[in-house]
């Protein structure tokens, strides 16, 4: 066969036209493919299917619709498709979906319901696609009311006739400063998830964070007082809740999701565009964990490496255990310091001893704590 | 609108906002709060004991004469019975050290302290302007670093104390923290965000009894004592990883200031969680040499402006290496557990003295005896050789030119 002249072969297979660099190879559409989709696999490869594995475990994976979680999908649904076309193969697990509800996170015109059902269409391995509020919450986690009355102090008036939206939106906002409601939001979607995989017996969740998420939600983390929280937040390992996380993206950054979007013709109905982080914005009215993300985006142009490493560092850090192993009762964090940490400062030493059963980085981001 | 009055006396006018709550005192009430602080942090951890004597690493800057005068202070209002000095390093550079030495001078006399200066030039035979003349201004913070820690020690040695006190802030170790996070080096993290680091090579304690002061009340309280201060960066100081984080903490300090206090309590807890093993990386644990001291403004570290650019391409060339590895796995339960099992068996760093100049350091020769071999033997015999016609000096002068070009670029 006479080969056929190209100007840039695919590094990897030699026999297509490459169209895209990454990590300095130039590579053909399939060949990128497999190489984003073997650094996933990668990480949840011990989900084998076995001889007997019975009962079959139950994985939960939170989509938001935007870039990430929605490659993770992708990803996953097609290797369970694959391992299902092989005869006699067991079913390694059973992937719940769960998506929620956008516009209770944030009021906005666009609607996700054409994305939602694209996903549902698009990715039918999975074994139930759900959507719920934010406002949920309530029903999944029912404690939350009563924590979240004791949270917001004396100055916030519960008023328990109206309903549960207005309930959770009277809450946040109680909180003014951009940081500590984008803080408390994340643990609120946190506790939310966790709280549904639970109710459907889910034993670990897949979290669709990049590793540029994960290096930004690494030095938010640290910013904001929660180091201790960092051995579950951004690293594979138990919950505080009885539930793996695991962030099977953590090896690939959100420009090469971005890369690996735009090519896959699945995904084009289902992701929600992003809007990018004003360059407008004046720094002191970003939230920490913006601020974060901003400068994690802009110095990985440049290093790339040396930002995938900050999410790799804080893998590396043992679990927490407490003195007293007391937890917070809103994020799950330890409410005392980490072991070994005596010297340091506490919770009573910054806040005083009347703080309940919060911890350190939740008190922080209270109303009526001076920022 | 009426004057705004302390919201701690209630009866004076509030002329000051504290940086690190914004609340609104007056003058008095900051100073005293701003020593009560200091004094609370060397309380609970029991930093001195009656009698001690303790040199205090002075620079001539903020920091270090905040210090100073909040020691004094303290020692004379809760009796701590602390015999007190000062001890300052001078690295040889022109302009920058002249001037602030002659600042702690000064302080000496005012706050009646004895004073001890050290040179690079009479420690090590190099002065850090002539450092800079042979490598260049770039990774010359490595030296200083490496030097300065050595000079305290010794200095230290020298007065017979055991304990250095250094005036890194609050800001010095958030920044430290985040710093370190960037780098990836978990070890010295641990280390930097401690109030009390016993060196491993040196029975001198030191500590940081402003740790968890803000800088910004740091200068205020330098401004509303009028003290007398030395204000200048070094002059030698491009550094990346440092740099960034500071940049980071500036704008963290603006969106919510109680973020520096954060991130050093996010750094303590996390020090706890380092895994032992990798302290000892590299052979690097808590040796003297290795970790700098305060009193140079900007660059604490150890590296040079290329630093995150180096660390970049030292990743990416791992990861192109990894992808042409095979891996082989081995069974995956055993080594693991021998590994847990042999964690109490981690090595430790034996204690020796530096072949060459008998200072303590767990490797055979201490980094600054390394350090100065490299510098000793580039050393350029200018003065004898630049005149002469024969072989040897044209070959010499050449040597010098490709230098001249070198830096030039």
């Amino acid at each position: 066969m006479p080969s056929i002249e190209m100007t840039s072969p695919c590094m990897e297979c030699k026999n297509e036209e490459s169209i895209l660099t990454i990590r300095r190879r130039a590579l053909c559409s399939n060949c990128f493919q497999r190489f984003v989709a073997y650094k996933v696999i990668r990480r949840i490869e011990h989900y084998k299917p076995t001889i007997n594995n019975n009962p079959i475990p139950q994985i939960l994976l939170p989509l938001s619709l935007g870039v990430s979680s929605s490659v993770l999908l992708h990803i996953i649904d097609s290797v369970t498709q694959v391992r299902r076309r092989k005869p006699n193969t067991n079913k390694a697990y059973d992937l719940h979906v769960l998506v929620v509800d956008p516009t209770s996170l944030s009021p906005s015109d666009r609607t996700y319901e054409t994305n939602f059902l694209a996903a549902k269409t698009n990715f039918p391995s999975a074994t139930t696609f759900t959507k719920i509020p934010f406002h949920s919450i309530f029903e999944y986690a029912p404690d939350m009311k009563q924590i979240m009355l004791e949270y917001a102090g004396p100055g916030f008036v519960d008023d328990a006739s109206r309903s549960n939206e207005e309930r959770l939106t009277a809450f946040r906002s109680t909180i003014t400063s951009a940081t500590s409601r984008k803080d408390l939001d994340s643990v609120l979607l946190t506790r939310l998830v966790v709280a549904y995989a639970k109710h459907i017996a889910c034993e670990a969740i897949l979290w669709g964070d990049s590793d540029s998420r994960l290096a930004a939600k690494t030095l938010a983390g640290a910013a904001k007082g929660r180091g201790a929280s960092l051995t579950w937040q951004v690293s594979d390992g138990m919950s505080p809740w009885g539930v793996r996380f695991e962030f099977p993206l953590r090896d690939l950054s959100k420009p090469e999701l971005l890369q690996y979007a735009g090519i896959s013709e699945l995904l084009e109905g289902v992701i929600i565009p992003e809007e990018p982080i004003s360059d407008n914005i004046l720094t002191k009215n970003l939230s920490i964990d913006d601020l974060m993300m901003r400068y994690v985006v802009t110095q990985g142009e440049k290093y790339r490496g040396v930002m995938a490493n900050v999410s790799r560092t804080a893998n590396k850090l043992e679990p927490a255990k407490g003195v007293d192993d007391q937890f917070c009762s809103l994020c799950g964090a330890l409410t005392g310091n980490v072991k070994g940490n005596d010297a340091g400062l506490t919770v009573a030493s910054q806040f005083g001893n009347s703080q309940g059963s919060f911890c350190y980085g939740c008190i922080r981001s209270r109303p009526e704590v001076i920022p | 609108m009426a004057p705004t009055t302390c919201v701690n006396c209630k009866e004076a006018r509030a002329v000051i906002i504290r940086p690190k709550n914004r609340q609104k005192i007056c003058r008095a009430c900051f100073l005293h709060i701003f020593e009560t602080e200091v004094h609370e942090t060397i309380t609970s951890a029991n930093l001195f004991f009656p009698g001690e004597r303790v040199a205090i690493g002075a620079s001539g800057g903020k920091d270090s004469t905040v210090l100073a005068a909040v020691l004094k202070t303290l020692n004379e209002r809760y009796n701590y019975g602390l015999d007190l000095c000062l001890l300052s390093i001078d690295e040889g550079i022109r302009g920058y050290r002249d001037d602030s030495l002659e600042t702690v001078k000064r302080n000496a006399v005012q706050y009646e302290m004895p004073l001890e200066i050290l040179g690079y030039g009479e420690l090590y035979g190099w002065t850090m302007d002539q450092v800079v003349a042979q490598i260049g201004k770039k990774g010359n913070c490595t030296y200083c670093g490496v030097f300065r820690r050595q000079a305290l020690d010794r200095g230290a040695a020298k007065l017979g104390i055991k304990h250095v006190v250094t005036g890194h802030n609050a800001d010095d170790v958030a920044e430290t923290v985040m710093m370190n996070l960037l780098r990836g080096d978990l070890p010295r993290l641990s280390r930097g965000t401690s109030i009390v680091t016993d060196s491993g090579a040196s029975d001198i304690k030191r500590s940081k009894p402003l740790k968890y002061a803000y800088e910004k009340e740091i200068v205020l309280y330098a401004h509303h004592r009028q003290l007398d201060y030395f204000t200048t960066e070094c002059i030698y100081s491009p550094e990346a990883f440092r740099g960034s984080a500071r940049t980071l903490i500036k704008d963290l300090e603006k969106i919510r200031p109680s973020s520096i206090l954060d991130i050093v309590k996010s750094g303590e807890d996390m020090a706890a969680l380092v895994p032992n093993q990798d302290s000892g990386k590299n052979g690097q644990a808590a040796t003297a040499e290795d970790e700098s001291a305060g009193g140079c403004g900007s660059a604490n570290g150890r590296s040079s402006g290329g630093e995150m650019a180096a660390m970049e391409e030292q990743l990416a060339s791992n990861e192109d290496a990894g992808s042409r590895e095979t891996e082989i796995k081995l069974p995956k339960t055993a080594p693991k557990k021998a590994g847990k099992a042999g964690k109490p068996a981690i090595k430790t760093q034996t204690l020796q003295h530096c072949e060459k100049c008998g200072y303590m350091s767990s490797q055979a020769i201490c980094k600054a005896c390394m350090l100065l071999d490299g510098l000793n033997r580039n050393r350029p015999k200018t003065e004898i050789n630049i005149g002469m016609e024969d072989e040897e000096g044209s070959s010499t002068l050449m040597r010098q030119m490709e230098k001249i070009q070198l830096t030039n670029s």
